[in-house]
């Protein structure tokens, strides 16, 4: 299954939830995986969603969070 | 003249008739509680204060009422506190949610049995011989507005909502679009049809296009916040975040048999104190559950490392998956010491508290020995614990990476890396470790906390003292 994490391509395993696609994106960019569970997450009408939300649901999603910066994807 | 005093006459009544026949309606709905049982007496206290205003309110929920608590998910009748909850509060109807499947058909037919209120999903057809009582929609008079709401659920990729496979052998569905219309004829017979809808935001904002002759979908499953509501081709769309952060308070005006108005505002239950001492008691009643002390198993010797903790849980995933090799990260075992006595529920729920689920892939040896490097990257640089193998690793100099591994089976023998394998995990590990592995796995459905519940059930005595799975080669 692949969805959209801030611009970003991912592909995560059948059943998972917002958390592992956020999960899967910091541990590709290299960043603490710890942090997840402190992002603020939208979907791409710029809804706030929960990690625990069925990632099957969101084609994608966008985190914020002050702590981590991210090169802007290209 | 007589005509004019005639016409004036009759303005008063002209008003009266008109003002009975503007009705309100009023909604309160909750989506994906998923067993959020602490806040049930803050909800309690806002349906009452409600009810106080609008004697008709109507409350209803948009499925997943449970999965999300083991104190809800394991109680001797599986979801049983929430169904008691929500009979409190006075629910009147919910649809399904995937995750009402999760204790099977027998758990949902007595779950169903005790609730107060139906449950409506027009896209599941369940055989006889289940017990489950589902309609497809449901005519609720509220205050003398005749209200519609048909049930529905979404399907995931095997045509079943996602659950385990097996939760499911005797339901059978069908496409929630083309289902539903089937009941266009209640727009007819109703002055509002209402859409309570386990779809998804998205999924809602499609079917709307599709729905003209629905007045409103009152949504979940994607679990987005939407302020109040949204209007999406004339139909107003509700939705919340999971575990009754907030609700919405739907108003809708009724003139003459139509809907002339819709607005709906979100009300927040977490963490607000205000609220029912009653169901407060009652919620503490659940959530101090006697049944947790159960022993399950009895530790014959005392346990001192993590790592024979770990290979205790690494066992479990294996029977449960009857897979090849399961794998557990170090950081995920949360309990350090064990001495000589029972195992009780609470003891596994305090070594496993995360509500994991198993993840099974098809993997070589090779794509193995990638994930257990990048699991060590993401867990702290701490070497994950395995079962139905065992791992000799090396670290480079600064250890903040594997260098290289060995994996033997249960034969003592080197395994063949080109090999596929059954791989089960829990979906924490499977989502930090990317690699480039072809198959990325999918969910069983089953929690690790129940897996290894399940194999300290069936022992009955377990001894993993000194018991080892990994071993650094050090240089």
């Amino acid at each position: 299954m692949k969805l959209k994490v801030n611009r970003k391509t991912i592909e995560i395993f059948e059943g998972a939830l917002v958390r592992h696609a956020l999960l899967r994106y910091f541990a590709v960019k290299g960043l603490d995986v710890r942090l997840v569970d402190t992002l603020k997450v939208t979907d791409r009408w710029g809804h706030e969603i929960d990690l625990d939300a069925p990632a099957s649901q969101h084609s994608a999603i966008t985190f914020r969070s002050e702590k981590i910066k991210v090169k802007s994807e290209i | 003249m007589r005509k004019l005093m005639f016409a004036l006459l009759m303005v008063p009544f002209a008003l009266t008739s008109w003002a009975q026949n503007k009705k309100e309606v009023h909604i309160l709905s909750a989506n994906d509680m998923h067993a959020a049982i602490e806040c049930f007496p803050r909800l309690c206290f806002v349906a009452d204060s409600l009810r106080a205003l609008y004697p008709d309110l109507l409350i209803l929920s948009a499925g997943d009422n449970r999965s999300g608590d083991p104190i809800n998910d394991m109680y001797e009748i599986p979801a049983y506190p929430m169904v008691s909850l929500m009979n409190i509060v006075g629910f009147q109807a919910s649809t399904l949610g995937n995750h009402e499947f999760d204790s099977g058909q027998e758990g949902l037919a007595k779950l169903i049995g005790m609730s107060n209120f139906p449950y409506l999903c027009a896209n599941i057809q369940p055989a006889a011989k289940t017990g489950i009582h589902v309609r497809p929609w449901q005519m609720f008079d509220v205050g003398g507005v005749r209200l519609a709401i048909i049930g529905v659920t979404a399907l995931g990729p095997m045509g079943k909502p996602e659950s385990h496979p097996d939760n499911m052998t005797d339901l059978e569905f069908t496409d929630p679009l083309q289902t539903v219309q089937q009941y266009k004829f209640l727009r007819n017979q109703s002055d509002v049809v209402l859409l309570l809808s386990h779809m998804g935001y998205e999924d809602d904002v499609k079917l709307s296009a599709e729905l003209p002759w629905v007045d409103l979908i009152v949504g979940g499953h994607s679990h987005t916040q939407l302020k109040g509501g949204e209007i999406h081709n004339g139909l107003l769309i509700t939705q919340n975040v999971n575990r009754l952060a907030r609700v919405t308070h739907i108003t809708l005006t009724v003139e003459n048999g139509k809907v002339t108005g819709k607005r709906a505002e979100n009300i927040a239950i977490k963490g607000v104190k205000r609220e029912n001492k009653v169901v407060a008691k009652l919620a503490d009643y659940f959530t101090n559950n006697p049944a947790f002390d159960e022993i399950l198993a009895v530790n014959d010797k005392p346990l001192s490392t993590y790592e024979e903790l770990g290979c205790l849980m690494t066992d479990a995933y294996l029977k449960a998956a009857n897979a090849d090799i399961s794998l557990q990260n170090y950081g995920g075992v949360r309990y350090d010491t064990l001495s000589v006595r029972g195992i009780s529920v609470k003891d596994v729920l305090q070594l496993d508290p995360f509500q994991n689920s198993l993840v099974e892939m098809t993997v070589t040896g090779n794509e193995f020995i990638d994930i257990l490097k990048m699991c060590f990257v993401n867990d702290q640089a701490r070497f994950p614990l395995i079962s139905g193998a065992t791992a000799e690793y090396v670290l480079d100099a600064d250890k903040k990476q594997v260098k290289k591994v060995v994996l033997y089976g249960p034969d003592g023998k080197k395994l063949n890396l080109k090999k596929t394998y059954r791989v089960v995990t829990n979906n924490y590990v499977q989502a930090i470790t990317p690699t480039n592995r072809k198959d990325e796995g999918h969910s069983l459905g089953i929690g690790t906390a129940q897996a290894i519940m399940d194999l300290l059930k069936a022992q009955g005595h377990i001894d993993y003292q000194g018991k080892t799975c990994v071993k650094e080669i050090k240089k």
